[in-house]
């Protein structure tokens, strides 16, 4: 039964996220994911491209997710062979363009999991942009290794599956 | 006049003996040296970016395991052991560069003799979050080959600075007061021998294939050159 609602909610969010991705906006989130990590794990990373369609520069100003306490705007970065994290309190996606968040740099930092997550679970998270448009996504949880990722290529487009509603 | 010039001219010939002496003394010690050390054999050039000029003998180290097992230098001995230093509040780099690890010990597979001889070593320089039981379970997490371990302070650096990789943990940058606070860290991974003996490493950014292809072809170049 729990199963049954859960499934309801995960269909409503996929169409809320398709809804607000085909409401006429410029913004696109393209392959959303969390990086998977042994379930003891409290504070994990989300990658994810955003796409800016518009012809004006748009501003993530703040992501926040249901499963997590906190989430940042981080990025990786090395001086020399030194991985430092920074925080970043905006990040600007120029007109027609496109900034991927990916391993070893840009990445979102999920800090304190409510719930241990699994391979294949979805986190639902909602990107506030400057302007005041919010922009809600699914995140697959998968491992970033790429024999993973033929088996979840079709999953993980929930930012534009203007099918599914 | 000329008694001084003459004095001058055997002061400085006195010099001159004494350094000739001394780059003769140096030589021979250094030739001497080279003659009891192993001598150093080129690797081949694919792999030489990889390696160390000379390999570093390791001093004997503590570190502490799940089950309070510990892990010292004779632990490595007989084994090459790929160590990533990181820390499991780390969400980008260290799970990035412990799955690039641990797909690249699965395709280490396809030589089976260098297979057996491999372990990962994860050293988290986060004692204070990181406790042996959860090195245990986010290690072996990538790859049945690796172990977790940690350890105080004083013994993590001593293990770590024997490899140059340091970190710095950021209590002043945390977002929120307690338990998140970020850890800049070395993200090579270091390769010791089955001497014990740091050998090589791989910098960032590491891909799976690139580490099993160049590990092979060391492992091949130390059985059939270098090992005793």
């Amino acid at each position: 039964m729990i199963k049954f609602f859960s499934t309801i909610l995960v269909a409503l969010m996929l169409g809320l996220a398709a809804l607000s991705a085909s409401a006429g906006s410029d913004i696109q989130i393209r392959d959303p994911w969390v990086q998977a990590a042994p379930p003891s794990v409290k504070v994990l990373a989300a990658y994810l491209e955003i796409k800016n369609d518009g012809k004006k520069q748009r501003v993530l100003t703040d992501v926040s997710s249901p499963a997590f306490a906190q989430v940042g705007i981080h990025r990786t970065v090395m001086h020399g062979n030194m991985a430092h994290m920074e925080h970043l309190k905006e990040l600007a996606v120029p007109p027609n363009a496109s900034v991927v968040l990916q391993p070893g740099g840009l990445h979102l930092m999920l800090t304190d999991a409510k719930k241990p997550l699994n391979t294949g679970d979805s986190v639902p998270m909602t990107l506030t942009f400057k302007d005041g448009e919010k922009v809600a996504v699914q995140a697959t949880v998968r491992s970033g290794q790429k024999e993973d990722m033929g088996d979840h290529q079709h999953m993980d487009h929930s930012g534009h599956m203007n099918h599914n509603h | 006049m000329k008694r001084q010039s003459g004095l001058l001219t055997r002061k400085s010939l006195a010099i001159l003996l004494t350094v000739a002496v001394a780059i003769a003394v140096a030589a021979a010690v250094f030739i001497g040296s080279r003659r009891v050390s192993e001598p150093v054999v080129k690797p081949p050039e694919d792999i030489e970016d990889y390696l160390f000029w000379q390999a570093k003998e390791l001093t004997d180290f503590k570190l502490i395991g799940a089950d309070n097992k510990t892990l010292g230098l004779n632990d490595l001995k007989g084994k090459w052991s790929f160590v990533f230093f990181g820390y499991i509040h780390c969400p980008d780099v260290c799970p990035l560069t412990m799955g690039v690890l641990g797909q690249a010990f699965k395709l280490i597979e396809k030589n089976p003799a260098a297979h057996q001889e491999i372990q990962g070593i994860f050293v988290s320089v986060d004692p204070k979050r990181d406790t042996p039981e959860l090195l245990k379970e986010y290690a072996s997490y990538f790859s049945n080959k690796f172990i977790g371990v940690t350890g105080n302070t004083a013994q993590v650096d001593a293990f770590s600075r024997q490899m140059s990789a340091l970190y710095t943990i950021h209590p002043e940058e945390s977002q929120e007061s307690g338990d998140n606070y970020l850890v800049t860290h070395n993200s090579t991974v270091f390769l010791v021998d089955p001497q014990g003996r740091l050998y090589g490493r791989f910098p960032p950014p590491q891909l799976p294939q690139e580490i099993a292809e160049v590990f092979i072809k060391i492992h091949t170049f130390y059985n059939e050159r270098v090992k005793k």
